[in-house]
């Protein structure tokens, strides 16, 4: 049955709360901006006693509130019906170039999963502004079809906080099991999104008795953020692609996936976080490239991408999609800014 | 005939294999740059006109044929039977049976492909293939917002639905969709693609526009020996192909600015000059068996000995675009015991300069015959004087279904000359790539 706890990666327990439903994102997103104006509230205030500040610049160690520690919580959501999905299924597959068909692609059960995840990172006690956060790399593991009228069982928690030369990251783990199946059984998709927020440091070691806040990052992500940063040296290789995408590209995938992040909006909105017009979600981009990679991914695969640069909009990305060398099975992919040189995402897509 | 291919000839119940398609002749209009001259012709109209002057030409007025057919690449979906309408606007009985068939750029060949086979089979005596396009008289279609919000208006029972349907309209879907050249699976354009290709193979730009000025040159000579009197009909005040640039020299070329491939790493090298340009036409050719052509009091210019059609992953990059040729030629020359050196012309389809020179190159590749094409090593060379000796699209223009007929036509021609001439058997290779990562190639020879 359904009833073993989850484990992070670094082996916490969590407790497993049940939701009735997978909650829609806006209503997340109006609370996830409320609690991130408080956090933000709290760092501009330094004598405040505030999260993310265990070893203030001061050299003033942080008090007992103060420590980064992630909830040691699990939402499950059993009875996920996909019936009614069929209109909203197609809709997805059209946007990404995917093959109109009943089966549920790995980019779409991410839409499915997402709230659930963004449900444990607006709790009171998630210790990490949700707005602002930067979503650097993501890994899917699918090990079979999932296909309209599948019921299904969504968890999702967070684990594996760890600094980052920039912050803190920390993997948003979603889980799809088909309803009943087995929970010790590596699950039909699985999902970890790997999230930095900037400006935040984790306590020195042994400070904090909290769980969850180990230090190396050698555990599931493996994503590093070397691409995010990367001025370094890049060729770009010989484009197989390129996606024309329109301003509306953002509002489009919004509207599937109910993340209406205000930076995927609007050029207004996006000025008021820092960029210059909106960009494309992270997200979309990778599932093109996955249905850019097509039938020959199979239906049991890992599907990876790290994030670079952001896709501005309007803007066309140049694709590269090149099969397997070594062993000729596989893919890997790459997208960028051909006038400028900038990598916006890269990955793979690999049998398992 | 040390050409015939063995495998076919011992196939159950074809005791002496299939018998001989033959060309008898062609007819086309003059190609003509889009927008200009036949800026309001329609496909059509344009088909019609090239058969009309095939059915003059040959005394086929009121003549049952077997088969007529052809396409068009950019079509009106009104047009659902283009080559049958264009029958009936004939002076063809309306007896003819007809259809319509599409391969992108290859669809005028494949069209000669598909009626020859008909008549080796025995299953018709005599066809027309052809092929028609049109760039100024394209089909625009509306957004597909508007398409899909005025096809449910169309499905709504009441009128409360209809009107939710048509308020689901935004004024972006205002805009009407022209008809792109870009490859719907990777979103590059047809000269983006060989422009990956020409920078893979490191194709210079000197060596793309000597090309295209051989190509004008030769197709003029051809124009002034009077080659193209009895393949042409002129049509709309145009008696030549308009794109066609007698005087235009290496210079010129070599100042055209580079339009494709400007976002690579590698310098751009494809410009106007070195890449066909959008075209309207349409062209005719016409088949039988040697009993038919017999019959009529026909010539008969060539047999059609055989073809081959290939495709390529080119979605993923394991293949340019257009390089499917590359790949049909070698199993086609294999099945027929023929080698390149067995060939007196070829007819390799100039939808960019560097398009000729990447398959060149490819061909004379060791690495790319062993891992590519499964051979011992390259596929060989061939002997550039014999590469379209009477020019190709980059000069007479490519009106994409109407391009393959205006090949097989100049192939038969040339190699029932050559035979004139020599009293020694001839033999053409043509090569014509297209859309979609496909290409046909087919095999003539004098008879």
């Amino acid at each position: 049955m359904t009833a073993a706890p989850p484990r992070t990666a670094d082996g916490r327990e969590l407790r497993v709360e049940t939701q009735p439903g997978l909650p829609g994102l806006g209503g997340l997103y109006a609370r996830g901006a409320a609690a991130s104006g408080r956090i933000a509230a709290g760092r501009a205030l330094p004598s405040l006693p505030v999260i993310g500040e265990g070893r203030s610049p001061d050299g003033q160690p942080g008090t007992a509130g103060s420590d980064l520690s992630l909830p040691d919580v699990a939402y499950r959501v059993s009875g996920v019906g996909t019936d009614g999905l069929e209109r909203h299924l197609h809709d997805y597959q059209r946007l990404l170039h995917e093959p109109v068909s009943s089966t549920l692609p790995a980019g779409y059960l991410h839409v499915l999963a997402f709230p659930l995840g963004t449900a444990v990172m607006v709790r009171g006690d998630f210790p990490l502004p949700l707005l602002g956060m930067v979503h650097v790399a993501n890994r899917v593991d699918v090990r079979g079809p999932v296909v309209l009228g599948d019921v299904l069982d969504v968890r999702a928690w967070a684990e594996n906080l760890r600094p980052h030369r920039r912050g803190v990251q920390l993997d948003l783990v979603a889980e799809v099991r088909h309803d009943g199946a087995d929970a010790a059984a590596p699950p039909v998709w699985r999902g970890v999104s790997t999230y930095l927020a900037k400006g935040f440091e984790l306590p020195a070691k042994g400070q904090s008795g909290s769980s969850g806040s180990g230090s190396s990052g050698s555990g599931s992500s493996g994503s590093g953020s070397s691409g995010s940063g990367s001025t370094d040296e890049w060729t770009p290789p010989l484009p197989t692609g390129r996606w024309a995408l329109g301003p509306e590209t953002g509002r489009a995938y919004a509207a599937l996936s109910g993340d209406r992040n205000p930076i995927h909006m609007s050029a207004l909105s996006a000025k008021a976080f820092g960029f210059p017009r909106a960009i494309a979600h992270g997200m979309y981009t990778a599932a093109r490239a996955l249905a850019d990679v097509g039938p020959g991914r199979g239906d049991a695969y890992r599907w990876t991408v790290e994030f670079g640069k952001p896709v501005l909009l309007p803007g066309t990305v140049d694709v590269a999609i090149t099969p397997g060398a070594e062993d000729g099975s596989g893919y890997s992919y790459v997208g960028w800014n051909a006038r400028k040189g900038l990598r916006h995402l890269s990955g793979e897509v690999v049998p398992l | 005939m040390a050409t015939r291919q063995t495998s076919r000839a011992q196939t159950a119940g074809a005791a002496q294999g299939p018998r001989d398609a033959v060309v008898v002749g062609g007819n086309r209009i003059p190609f003509a740059r889009a927008g200009k001259k036949y800026a309001d012709a329609s496909n059509q109209e344009m088909f019609t006109a090239a058969l009309e002057g095939l059915v003059a030409r040959y005394g086929l007025q009121g003549e049952r044929l077997g088969e007529v057919v052809g396409g068009a690449v950019l079509k009106h979906s009104r047009d659902f039977n283009l080559v049958r309408e264009s029958v009936l606007g004939s002076s063809l009985s309306p007896q003819t049976p007809a259809f319509d068939l599409q391969q992108a750029c290859a669809t005028g060949l494949e069209a000669t492909i598909t009626i020859a086979n008909k008549i080796r089979l025995g299953q018709i005596e005599s066809g027309v293939s052809g092929g028609t396009d049109t760039v100024s008289d394209a089909p625009i279609a509306v957004s597909e917002g508007m398409r899909r919000a005025l096809l449910d208006a169309g499905h709504a029972k009441t009128w409360q639905d209809r009107a939710k349907a048509l308020a689901r309209i935004r004024p972006a879907d205002l805009k009407p969709l022209s008809p792109a050249t870009d490859e719907p699976r990777t979103g590059l354009s047809m000269g983006e693609h060989q422009a990956v290709t020409t920078a893979r193979w490191g194709i210079t730009r000197e060596a793309q526009d000597e090309i295209a000025l051989a190509s004008h040159q030769h197709l003029a000579e051809a124009w002034e020996s009077g080659f193209f009197d009895d393949l042409v009909t002129p049509f709309r005040g145009l008696t030549r192909d308009d794109n066609m640039r007698p005087d235009t020299s290496a210079e010129k070329l070599a100042g055209l600015k580079p339009v494709f491939g400007r976002s690579l790493e590698t310098p751009a090298t494809m410009t106007a000059g070195n890449s066909t340009p959008l075209t309207d036409g349409a062209s005719t050719v016409l088949l039988g068996s040697r009993e038919w052509a017999e019959a009529h009091d026909l010539p008969v210019l060539a047999r059609f000995v055989d073809a081959e059609t290939a495709a390529v992953d080119f979605v993923h990059g394991r293949e340019g675009l257009l390089m499917a040729p590359v790949h049909a030629v070698p199993r086609l020359l294999a099945r027929n015991g023929l080698s390149l050196e067995d060939f007196d012309f070829f007819e390799i389809h100039e939808a960019f300069a560097s398009t000729v020179l990447t398959t060149l190159a490819a061909w004379e590749d060791a690495d790319y015959g062993k891992n590519e094409l499964g051979l011992p090593g390259a596929f060989g060379s061939l002997d550039r004087s014999r590469i379209n000796v009477h020019g190709s699209s980059l000069a007479a223009g490519h009106p994409f279904a109407a391009t393959g007929g205006r090949i097989v036509a100049t192939a038969a021609k040339l190699v029932a000359t050559k035979a004139a001439e020599t009293g020694k058997p001839a033999r053409a290779l043509v090569s014509v790539c297209a859309a979609g990562g496909l290409g046909a190639t087919a095999v003539l020879e004098s008879v």
